[in-house]
């Protein structure tokens, strides 16, 4: 499934948040993720995330189940960060 | 979706907040997801540290290395998690025999005609290709009298030769084919079925390394040392399957030309630009997927490759009769 995270936690914990999402997806913009991921992992990670995190914290997640379903439509400069060759 | 990865530069990978990042000449540092990579092959100079290569292995990533021309030099591969003395057993008593040892060699050769005869119908023009294919499915009837080894790869190398001479009426655009030739490669095709190889050998070992099977031990090549001979058996099923529609798909579509080559004193070799090309198109094919038959769900080609892992484990263990796979469509 193609998944979109986006948070806003304390400023002392967007660093931990992001580092630990790092891990599992790609960066796409300040606090933004986005990315293919399985379900196991994705419970995983939301996991791992509630460790780092306290109620006051917000965490959304966007699921679409078909990744062909989505269309990401890009306005100005395009940091194409899933990429095959460095 | 789990991805392989290619460094084409020179930099630095490094391991930084558990995950992976990989810094190039310029000092542009960019992170890579651990979770969503499954295999890394370095083409270029890269820098690396033990505590990366701990990460890798905690996450069963695999690395492979490439020399300057593009051939396969080794891998770092996490301590094998999968292993089974029973199987290894079964499997050498199946080489042992030499009745079983011939049973899955012939399965081999027949399954890589199948394909080789799958591409001649798929790319050639119908009044010139027929004869092939009725000399191809000649050769391959023989394979059931063959009482040795080496006849079945007299066979085989037959095969390949009278599908190697079917490729003028494959290739458009003015490529012409002329001999196989490697080490090295004496023209653009050649390089790149080469090139293609090796890349399927390690698409091929890195399958096989998530599996019981040991790679040392084969049937259709001979189990000798310094190599890892089954990946040669498994290859033969999708060399034509995968590399060389990729190889014609390369060239019909003119996503490849003269420029994409580098030559040297006669030896030819893909430049960077067209080892990207292909690569890029090696990748795709294989994240590609296709409804499977049996299982009644979409796997990818790459799965396949595992799925004929599983597929000889089942027959050596005496629990269905291997049965190679055979494109249908």
């Amino acid at each position: 499934m193609f998944v979109i995270i986006t948070y806003d936690v304390g400023e002392k914990r967007v660093g931990k948040v992001c580092k630990k999402l790092r891990e599992y997806l790609d960066w796409t913009q300040n606090s933004v993720f986005e990315g293919e991921i399985t379900k196991g992992k994705l419970t995983r990670c939301l996991a791992e995330l509630k460790k780092l995190t306290t109620d006051d914290d917000s965490i959304y997640i966007y699921k679409v189940e078909n990744p062909k379903a989505i269309e990401k439509i890009v306005y100005g400069k395009d940091r194409s960060f899933e990429q095959l060759f460095f | 979706m789990k991805r392989d990865v290619f460094m084409m530069s020179g930099g630095r990978l490094k391991r930084k907040d558990n995950t992976l990042y990989f810094v190039n000449e310029e000092g542009l540092s960019r992170p890579l997801p651990i979770e969503q990579t499954d295999n890394i092959h370095i083409f270029g100079q890269v820098d690396m540290n033990s505590s990366m290569l701990h990460l890798l292995s905690s996450h069963g990533v695999q690395l492979h290395l490439y020399n300057y021309y593009g051939f396969y030099d080794g891998s770092f591969v996490p301590r094998k998690k999968q292993v089974s003395g029973f199987t290894v057993v079964q499997q050498s008593s199946h080489v042992w025999d030499n009745e079983k040892r011939m049973y899955i060699a012939r399965q081999f050769i027949q399954s890589a005609v199948h394909h080789m005869q799958r591409n001649i119908r798929k790319y050639g023009a119908e009044e010139e290709v027929s004869s092939y294919i009725g000399t191809l499915s000649a050769h391959a009837a023989l394979l059931d009298e063959a009482r040795s080894i080496p006849q079945l790869m007299g066979i085989e190398g037959q095969c390949r030769q009278v599908y190697y001479g079917s490729f003028n009426c494959m290739l458009k655009g003015g490529w012409k084919w002329e001999y196989r030739s490697k080490r090295p490669p004496h023209d653009p095709i050649n390089a790149m079925i080469s090139f293609g190889n090796s890349i399927m050998y390690t698409a091929v070992l890195s399958e096989i390394y998530k599996t019981v099977l040991d790679p040392t031990i084969s049937f259709l090549h001979e189990s000798s040392s310094k190599r890892y001979s089954l990946c040669l058996d498994i290859a033969e099923i999708f060399k034509p399957l995968i590399t060389d529609s990729i190889i014609f798909n390369l060239i019909n579509n003119r996503r490849i030309q003269e420029k994409h080559f580098d030559q040297e004193d006669g030896l030819v070799y893909l430049s960077d630009e067209g080892r990207k090309r292909f690569l890029a198109a090696f990748d795709e094919k294989m994240k590609s997927t296709f409804k499977h038959r049996q299982l009644k769900r979409n796997v990818s080609y790459r799965y396949l490759i595992r799925l004929e892992a599983y597929k000889l484990i089942k027959h050596m263990i005496g629990d269905t009769v291997y049965k190679p796979f055979k494109a249908w469509w």
